[in-house]
């Protein structure tokens, strides 16, 4: 009864945040909000046995996300204004209300359905639960993710790397440290907190990446940890964008990728079947090479930079 | 049933219908943005919900594809902004409309001649 | 229901009371230093309430031991990004800082 109760409080705020995020007039408004609601998820995450899902949504979406947001928002302040939405013309304006009800009702009847279908044994979330001993972890979602769907984990690093390279090849004319206003103006506090909270962040990166075996954690929940204590650095001025990627960096970047695909074409030269993890410790490898990666690329990408330096 | 997964579907439809309406609406490239962004949260909460298993365990697949899609929502949402940092470098604009591009392009295309 | 549920469940509801003050207070309060001086010490208090009220219902050392730094970490941020607020805003020139009365 109280576990409904908090269900429903949850839902509606977070649908009353969504409706923020799209309503409000100033875009500021409507960014913090988005923030907002990523925490709400998070919290929703929990409620529904996804743990690990809520520590991602904490990291990811409400905190890189919303750094991302909000550095975006204040260089587009650049100019000094507020962008602000300009009519839509009448022709498009009455369809849109309709339009998205048809497509929250599809969703209802499509889910509707699909909640009243009876459970199907040997799914492949049953397949993942009987053998999971099989592969060396006792947390289901890091077996799916480097056991059983190790392609898709692949191909993710792969989308993150070429997520990379379209901001930079983007972002041309950077300006190294392009923040307006007052941001690097060194205030001692600042110094403090980093002092303490990026080692911090990295403790918590080791520890989620080894508790991913046997309980909530895992590769992205520690990478995006680590990723937010060198975005910390780099939105304190601690690190700046650099004009070269250098050859840590280039080794960093992919090496989730080469460790990965290495594992997975030499259990093929030994006769497995190719992805297919020989055990715990290749796991682990593997997983600490993925973190390696996406905190780089995803602090990279933050900066939408070709490399990162100490700021001179 | 279960009745918070109900109340987790409706929020998910909810949310998907909002961010969907939010990208119709609007022609700031930044609210599109976060409009994308909530659809993509009601499409990973409608996917966690179905896949709430009714005997306390939860299936992995949807959650470690949920995972997956956290984090290429965020590359992909970097990129984006990127991209429209970069356009608002070279229009001026933070919104898109077919003749503001047209004159980006001319530009550009004008840019090349002159090299 | 044992004694520990009982003192477990009394610190929760108070730290949730401090949160509601505090939020009260940033809602209600007129400029951004009275705000802050609501957000900032109702929730850190309520933040402690509630991380203890969270370790005596697990009732494990390390669990308590973790919440504990849960709360220090909330401490710090919560002190930095107030400092932070408060320097920006008596900057920017939206607010005098609030005059310090000499204590006597």
């Amino acid at each position: 009864m109280i576990g409904l109760a908090i269900d429903s409080v949850l839902a509606l705020g977070i649908v009353w945040l969504a409706l923020q995020t799209v309503r409000s007039v100033s875009m500021l408004q409507a960014v913090l909000m988005f923030i907002v609601f990523g925490l709400l998820m998070s919290l929703a995450w929990a409620r529904l046995h996804a743990p690990d899902l809520a520590l991602a949504e904490a990291a990811i979406g409400a905190g890189i996300t919303g750094a991302l947001l909000l550095v975006t928002w204040r260089r587009l302040q650049a100019d000094g204004h507020d962008p602000v939405d300009s009519e839509l013309p009448a022709q498009s304006k009455w369809l849109t209300i309709p339009t998205a009800c048809a497509a929250a009702l599809l969703i209802v009847i499509v889910g509707w359905i699909a909640l009243q279908l009876p459970a199907v044994p040997g799914t492949a979330g049953d397949l993942a639960w009987q053998r999971l001993g099989e592969i060396g972890v006792s947390n289901p979602v890091t077996g799916v993710l480097l056991g059983f769907r190790a392609y898709d984990t692949l191909m993710e690093m792969a989308v993150l790397l070429a997520a990379w390279l379209g901001a930079r090849a983007v972002a041309t004319t950077y300006r190294p440290g392009a923040l307006p206003g007052p941001v690097h103006v060194e205030v001692p506090l600042v110094g403090a907190l980093l002092s303490l909270v990026v080692p911090i962040s990295i403790l918590v990166a080791v520890y989620l990446l080894q508790a991913g075996g046997s309980a909530p954690g895992g590769a992205f929940q520690g990478g995006a940890v680590l990723a937010a204590g060198g975005v910390l650095l780099f939105l304190t001025g601690r690190l700046e964008a650099a004009p070269r990627t250098s050859g840590l960096e280039r080794v960093g970047l992919i090496l989730g990728i080469a460790v990965f695909s290495l594992m997975g074409l030499m259990v093929m030269a030994t006769g497995g079947h190719m992805l297919a993890l020989p055990g715990a410790w290749a796991i682990y490898l593997v997983e600490t090479a993925l973190l390696l990666s996406i905190a780089l690329s995803l602090v990279l990408l933050f900066a939408a930079a070709p490399g990162l330096r100490r700021m001179s | 049933m279960n009745p918070s997964a109900v109340i987790y579907l409706l929020t998910a439809a909810a949310v998907f219908g909002i961010g969907l309406y939010g990208l119709l609406q609007s022609r700031q490239i930044l609210r599109q943005l976060l409009s994308i962004n909530l659809m993509g949260g009601g499409i990973f909460l409608l996917l966690i919900t179905l896949g709430g298993g009714a005997d306390g365990r939860p299936d992995p697949v949807p959650q470690a594809m949920v995972l997956t899609g956290i984090v290429i929502a965020v590359s992909a949402t970097a990129f984006a902004l990127a991209l429209l940092l970069r356009w608002h470098e070279l229009s001026g604009s933070t919104e898109l409309d077919a003749d503001a591009i047209a004159d980006a392009i001319a530009d550009a295309v004008a840019d090349a001649h002159d090299d | 229901m044992s004694l520990a549920d009982v003192i477990a469940s009394l610190l929760l509801l108070s730290g949730c009371l401090f949160y509601v003050a505090g939020t009260v207070g940033l809602l209600r309060f007129p400029d951004v230093f009275a705000r802050l001086h609501a957000l900032t010490k109702a929730d850190n208090l309520g933040l402690f309430l509630i991380c203890t009220g969270l370790a005596v219902h697990s009732g494990s050392l390390r669990i308590a031991g973790l919440l504990l730094i849960v709360w220090l970490l909330g401490l710090l941020a919560a002190t930095v990004s107030c400092y932070l607020i408060a320097r920006r805003a008596v900057r920017s020139g939206q607010m005098e800082p609030p005059a310090m009365e000499p204590r006597s």
